[in-house]
């Protein structure tokens, strides 16, 4: 009996030592041979290779292995060339429109010009509340373009600096909310942080300068280490790749199962797909999200390792999570890092502060609802162009919607009392993660990816799945 | 004044609450390297703002503050001179 429950424990005990990717970066004769010239070549072709086959935009591809083989075999040089890799990529893509490459060096230069205003300036009203002053400015320059007569020359100048504002607002906001930390010897990690040759969104990743000094590799062996790490979460992400191209063949090809866009689509014309579809096509689509997200979250942290700052994936275990908040931490984290940073700290630390609970639902509605729903109607800015502002907040209400849900149900999960974890696997992780997993599957419904049908098509859809209709 | 060694038990407390039992030292990271998240961030900030009297509305907030035992201390001292 004693032998069985030794084997029974070896097992399990290998089973969580196994690894799909083995711990390269542990491994201490690998990172002597990742500091050797020839392992430094063999890691940027494997890295190189395999980024190869993830990226679209050829230019962007040889900026970003010739900014890291300069990185990797010159690291003392690395912020340097970091600072002016991003600004040769954007006179490299736009030198032919030289308005759109003026005002492109201009918005970089408001951006360094506003992080040093705070610097200078950090008690003054701009210097308290950089974040705030910059957002409305945004807005402002918003409803100032949407007063321009169309096809003017003002209009396409004043839409060409939204547009290109609503690119750079997060990577600015972070910059001028950097005001606390250790004051910059150089400005090289703010320029290299607006549009980092890694690759980003809308979202930085992974957030700003003062974050990137924290993580940034010190020494060879650091350096070895980190980019071991990226190799290996890029080795990662091909595999979730290949994985989501079979998934997608497999339940969309194969078994013609719609996907969450068309079910409600179909729904919202009359014609709705049977009731079992529309319960699948929400559940792949939470699947879906989290691989695509997954994906796009591993190829940039990947190449932000391989430049030698030892970040934290954007998306690690999600499904693991027993509360609605822990998801949100887990799903898409620099995302979330966004909302906490510039929202949730700066309306926490400021107001209700003798009522506890009370200052931490504000805050986190302060983000999740205010910060989430801002941000992605901004970044959406050609809607406001082409169709409007009042279209736009109209075809927008499903996502207001959805960020009020989510931030509701992020109160709930914070303000909820942490009594004792129920004890075993099934009580303890599986049905709470499952509770988790169908709070967002059904979410889901207000984000279909289809703007501008009504709010009542998304609650009618989301009674359906209930066998309630009206 | 409370000392370092009620910090490090406050810490050592929110780390067993999210099922972190191993070693914690004292100028460990605890935000930078994930091992805290947002939330345990506030709740950090809370404890600083009821026991130390810190207002960061007032000095400023940024993570690196907080990050590990070490630094809460340190800003602690800062406050207790401060006052």
């Amino acid at each position: 009996m004693a032998a069985q429950t030794k084997s029974h424990e070896s097992m399990s005990s290998r089973w969580a030592e196994f690894r799909l990717i083995p711990r390269i970066e542990s491994d201490p004769w690998t990172v002597s041979f990742a500091q050797t010239t020839l392992g430094k070549a063999a890691m940027l072709a494997a890295f190189g290779g395999g980024i190869l086959v993830m990226m679209r935009d050829p230019l962007a591809w040889l900026a970003l292995m010739l900014g890291l083989t300069l990185i990797t075999f010159m690291p003392a040089r690395r912020r340097l060339i970091l600072a002016v890799a991003p600004i040769l990529l954007v006179v490299l893509q736009t030198f032919w429109k030289p308005l759109l490459l003026g005002l492109n060096l201009a918005v970089i230069a408001l951006g360094i010009f506003l992080y040093w205003c705070t610097m200078r300036w950090p008690k003054s009203r701009f210097g308290q509340r950089p974040v705030a002053f910059l957002l409305g400015g945004f807005s402002a320059l918003i409803l100032l373009a949407c007063a321009a007569a169309p096809q003017s020359l003002p209009y396409s100048i004043l839409w060409d600096l939204v547009g290109l504002m609503a690119s750079y607002i997060w990577f600015i906001a972070y910059a001028v909310s950097d005001r606390n930390s250790q004051p910059a010897r150089d400005l090289t990690l703010e320029l290299a942080s607006f549009h980092p040759v890694w690759g980003f969104t809308n979202t930085p990743f992974p957030k700003g300068a003062a974050y990137l000094r924290r993580i940034e590799a010190q020494n060879p062996e650091q350096l070895a280490i980190v980019q071991l790490k990226g190799l290996k979460l890029l080795a990662w992400t091909i595999l979730l790749a290949v994985f989501q191209f079979f998934w997608f063949r497999f339940f969309h090809g194969y078994l013609h199962i719609p996907t969450s866009t068309e079910a409600l689509t179909l729904s919202v014309h009359g014609t709705p797909v049977a009731w079992h579809l529309r319960w699948e096509s929400l559940i792949l689509a939470f699947f879906e999200l989290i691989l695509s997200i997954s994906i796009m979250g591993h190829r940039i942290i990947a190449g932000c390792r391989m430049a030698g700052f030892n970040a934290l994936r954007n998306t690690y275990r999600p499904l693991s999570s027993t509360t609605i908040a822990e998801f949100f931490n887990r799903f898409y984290y620099y995302f979330k890092e966004l909302l906490v940073d510039l929202f949730f700290y700066p309306v926490f630390l400021r107001y209700w502060k003798g009522h506890r609970r009370l200052r931490l639902a504000f805050a986190t509605f302060a983000a999740a609802f205010f910060g989430n729903a801002f941000y992605h109607f901004t970044r959406d800015w050609q809607m406001i162009r082409d169709h409007g502002i009042w279209v736009a907040i109209q075809d927008f209400r499903a996502y207001l919607c959805y960020c009020a849900i989510l931030a509701a149900g992020l109160c709930v999960s914070q303000l909820r009392k942490r009594g004792p974890m129920p004890t075993g696997f099934v009580r303890g992780r599986l049905v709470p993660a499952m509770g988790v997993c169908l709070f967002y599957c059904l979410l889901n419904v207000f984000d279909s990816g289809v703007q501008g049908y009504p709010l009542i098509s998304h609650f009618r859809y989301l009674a359906s799945l209930f066998f309630i209709h009206f | 004044m409370k000392g370092i060694a009620e910090i490090h038990d406050f810490v050592q407390s929110l780390l067993t609450r999210i099922g972190d039992d191993g070693p914690l030292a004292n100028q460990d990271s605890l935000l930078v390297s994930g091992r805290l998240q947002s939330i345990d961030a506030v709740e950090i900030v809370v404890f600083l703002e009821e026991n130390f009297a810190i207002d960061f509305a007032e000095i400023g907030f940024d993570r690196e503050q907080i990050d590990s035992i070490n630094a809460i201390y340190a800003l602690t001292q800062g406050a207790g001179n401060r006052n």
